[in-house]
């Protein structure tokens, strides 16, 4: 169709709000709370998944940790009263993600699968997404990274090593998520099942906290854990539509 | 012989009135350089119109639907959904249509002015570089000897400082 | 020697520019040297260390990404708004005292364009790839987010980088032409190409005029939008402390006012090695510094109201930015930018301190310096200080850094330098303008031959 043609069909489809609903996937991540221990092989998976950096200790001491996923920490009281409270946190892929709007060559954007990706080809590394992003986690590459033998044959080959300069956050293990979209075609079959693909986090997780899936099923495991009364959104004030459900933690100090 | 003549005038009065007698007396309309721009010029001459007027609507206009037609047209082109917000997003875009059509106004100025005054001097064209400083200079031209003799006859009235003649082959 | 502007003659106006464009002293060449060399050492080899080594040769770390580049980049074009929006305003309002100076504001308006243009390349991960941000088309078939504030910032800024130059070339014409005709060499052809034949009849001036207040009241809107714009950068993203709709006016007026506090330093150092005494008089000093205390004014009274709508929104996230601001790790640069903001400026009331030179060239200083400070806090106590406590840190800038933000200062004045001999830095035909005419009969001092 002409151009004339294209642009009005542009302008009546992407403007009404919610417009992502008509995407294929909503991929979406529960965090049931009260099953996470806290032990952090989310975050290893993660690491050894994705590629990330080892920084090391002079550039953690300055504040650049790498971690796609964090744990993050809050200790309330005093010894020995003193109690944690810690959530993992990664990126929330909001269907309103204010770091998509901002970068001025369209480096980041939401993608068919209902996923916030980053296209590290075409970050040219003005870190705006960044600083618009209130949940901060997204992660610069502050310097040109190289790993020790051996643990540079532990790579993963399906993903890429960034340079410095360019901007990366958790992808929902996007190349898993490809692979299980390719593999459904191949079988014919149109959509991929529940619990067929993983992320590495979900896969590593021990206590099964985490939970991920298409939300679009509402039969899949994902839908029924959003359902449960405890879900909520970390900073759900700020109606970025995070796909990211926490399950609140309830359990006692029994 | 065509020729011009020119009066250097002391100050820009004079000027003005030497270029009144020299219209009233038959003679092509002067032309009057100084240093500076002076006032009472249209009295005298005969009023000036302007075309960089129009110079400036039609590049703030050409820039106002420009800018939006490349900020939508090009969000058209490759669409990328970001942040929730539609593709053509029309703040954002009125933004930009607002800064092209400063910046095609302001070039459509410099053109317009470019044109309207005809540069740049290709061609060589009289020019007294007193006036430059702090002459204010009548210059007309004349067809003939005579008519140069009564230029210089008006100038002088009116308080020319100096005359010179410039013949059209520059002497 | 002469002794008051009444027995300036046009052609002693032509012979000081004249001669301050040709005539150049040791000093002028120890000068330029020394701010080539400072430029170089400061600004381009960290700079390029830092191409090499990546962003982390600064001091930004996870949650600081935006540094003192950023920072620097929103000052120099903050003192950028002086001299042409000024040179506009004043021009319309025919104020005759702007005549003087213009030339020289507007010069430093585009000299700061150009080093905050530079600060960009210095500030982004990959400046390889910077030039993907202006929209012209490619063979990947993209084309810029035009939703991006960055890029309504990319817009504003060439256009008024365009407009500057522009504005001030066409101002300019007229006195190319007049020191076309006494220099020679390698100047004179320069002139000739520049002044495009320009002879001064009526004609020429009545489209110059014409043309300039077109301009003018196109670059004045234009001004007002290229800051607002670059504050947007901070005030559309959901950091507490930046998200606020103050940041428009509050850039706007902050850039004014560092602007004109830049003009007066300008001014004293070009009176003083220039030899422009008689033209740049204490009257400048004297209305620039009545425009200062007003922009003082109007500036502290923004800064309270964001500590009153910060106090009054009774929200967490605003409370902890306030206290932070106020009392935190940055709290002494946050009282050093009161004081030399809000509270020195307001020496300039005394009609005295207005009309000396000197303590004139200290407050404006001291107000840059505030004003640096401000962006700079804007900049690190927001960033470090947002929902998640969790990742609240702190930043501190790094030696390359500073080494940067003191080269770049250098590369302005090296532009600056070259220009004043280039250019003619300032304007004849208007300080001919602001003179009396010569009236008709002989003047005195011809009668007295």
């Amino acid at each position: 169709m002409n151009f004339l043609d294209r642009f009005i069909s542009s302008w009546q489809k992407f403007r009404k709000p919610g417009y992502y609903e008509e995407f294929d996937y909503a991929w979406t991540m529960t965090i049931d709370l009260d099953r996470c221990t806290g032990c952090g092989a989310c975050v290893t998976a993660c690491q050894a998944e994705n590629n990330t950096p080892i920084v090391g200790e002079k550039e953690l001491a300055k504040g650049r940790e790498m971690q796609w996923m964090r744990i993050e920490r809050y200790w309330e009281g005093e010894y020995p009263n003193a109690r944690l409270s810690f959530i993992p946190m990664l990126c929330q892929h909001c269907d309103s993600a204010p770091c998509e709007t901002v970068c001025p060559v369209s480096a980041t954007y939401h993608n068919q699968d209902g996923l916030n990706t980053q296209i590290y080809n075409r970050c040219i590394g003005t870190r705006s997404c960044a600083v618009y992003c209130p949940y901060e986690v997204r992660y610069f590459n502050y310097n040109d990274h190289h790993w020790d033998s051996p643990l540079d044959q532990q790579l993963n080959p399906d993903v890429t090593v960034r340079e410095k300069g360019v901007m990366e956050k958790c992808t929902f293990c996007v190349q898993r998520i490809r692979q299980a979209k390719d593999h459904a075609k191949d079988d014919g079959r149109r959509r991929v099942q529940d619990r067929e693909v993983q992320p590495a986090c979900v896969q590593t997780c021990p206590s099964e906290a985490l939970v991920f899936g298409d939300r679009k099923d509402t039969n899949s495991s994902v839908s029924k854990s959003m359902r449960d009364p405890r879900a909520y959104h970390v900073l759900e004030e700020l109606n970025a539509l995070p796909s990211v459900v926490y399950l609140k933690k309830v359990a006692t100090d029994a | 012989m065509a020729s011009s003549a020119i009066g250097l005038f002391h100050d820009p009065d004079s000027a003005l009135e030497a270029a009144g007698e020299l219209m009233s007396a038959g003679f092509a309309r002067p032309e009057l350089q100084s240093p500076i721009p002076l006032h009472g010029v249209e009295a005298v001459l005969g009023p000036k119109k302007s075309v960089i007027r129009r110079f400036t609507l039609f590049g703030g206009l050409f820039g106002a639907i420009g800018g939006f037609t490349l900020a939508a047209g090009t969000a058209v082109l490759y669409l990328h959904p970001a942040g929730g917000r539609p593709i053509i997003a029309i703040p954002p875009f009125l933004i930009i249509s607002y800064e092209m059509t400063i910046l095609c106004g302001i070039l459509a100025t410099v053109l317009g002015f470019l044109i309207s005054a005809r540069f740049p001097a290709i061609r060589e064209r009289i020019y007294v570089p007193e006036a430059a400083v702090d002459k204010f200079v009548v210059t007309v031209p004349c067809e003939t000897s005579e008519h140069s003799d009564r230029a210089e006859a008006i100038l002088r009235d009116a308080g020319a400082e100096e005359v010179r003649h410039l013949r059209e082959d520059g002497s | 020697m002469r002794d008051e502007k009444q027995e300036l003659q046009y052609s002693d106006v032509n012979d000081d520019v004249v001669r301050s464009l040709v005539v150049t002293g040791r000093n002028y060449y120890i000068a330029l040297g020394l701010a080539i060399f400072v430029t170089l050492a400061c600004f381009f080899f960290p700079w390029f260390y830092q191409l090499y080594f990546g962003i982390g040769a600064a001091g930004n770390n996870h949650p600081a990404v935006w540094g003192t580049y950023l920072a620097s980049f929103i000052f120099w074009i903050g003192l950028s708004h002086s001299g042409t929006l000024l040179s506009c305003v004043l021009h319309i309002t025919n104020s005759e005292w702007r005549k003087a100076m213009y030339r020289s504001a507007e010069a430093m308006t585009l000299f700061s364009l150009l080093v905050a243009a530079t600060m960009i390349m210095v500030h982004v991960g990959r400046p390889w790839f910077i030039h993907w941000a202006v929209p012209y088309p490619n063979q990947m078939e993209l084309w810029p987010n035009f939703r991006s504030p960055l890029m309504f910032d990319v817009m504003a800024v060439t256009t008024y980088l365009t407009g500057s130059l522009i504005f001030i070339y066409m101002g300019s014409i007229p006195d190319f032409a007049a020191v076309r005709d006494r220099t020679t060499g390698w100047r004179h052809h320069l002139y000739v190409l520049l002044s495009l034949g320009w002879r001064g009849t009526d004609t020429e001036w009545h489209r110059l005029g014409w043309a300039y207040t077109f301009l003018a009241v196109l670059i004045i809107p234009l001004a007002v939008s290229v800051h607002s714009i670059v504050s947007w950068d901070f005030a559309m993203s959901l950091v507490p402390g930046l998200h606020q709709t103050i940041f428009a006016p509050y850039f706007v007026v902050g850039a004014i006012y560092s602007g004109t506090a830049g003009i007066v330093t300008v001014m004293y150092v070009l009176r003083k090695y220039m030899n422009f005494e008689h033209y740049i008089t204490k009257l400048h000093f004297d209305n620039l510094g009545k425009l200062l205390i007003v922009l003082s004014l109007i500036w502290t009274y923004i800064n309270v109201l964001e500590l009153f709508t910060g106090w009054y929104s009774g929200t967490s996230t605003e409370y902890e930015q306030l206290n932070y601001k106020l009392f935190g790790f940055y709290a002494p640069l946050y009282w050093e930018m009161i004081l030399f903001c809000a509270a020195v400026p307001l020496l300039m009331l005394s009609r005295r301190i207005r009309t000396s030179f000197f303590p004139m060239l200290l407050i404006s200083i001291a107000i840059n310096i505030g004003m640096y400070t401000e962006r700079f806090l804007i900049v690190a106590t927001t960033q470090v200080r947002q929902y998640l406590p969790d990742r609240w840190g702190t930043y501190v800038p790094s030696l390359v850094e500073i080494s940067i933000i003191v080269g770049s200062l250098a590369l302005f004045i090296t532009l600056f330098l070259v220009f004043v001999k280039i250019f003619p830095s300032v304007s004849i035909y208007e300080i001919k303008e602001t003179m009396d005419t010569p009236k008709k009969g002989k003047p005195e001092w011809q009668a007295a031959q």
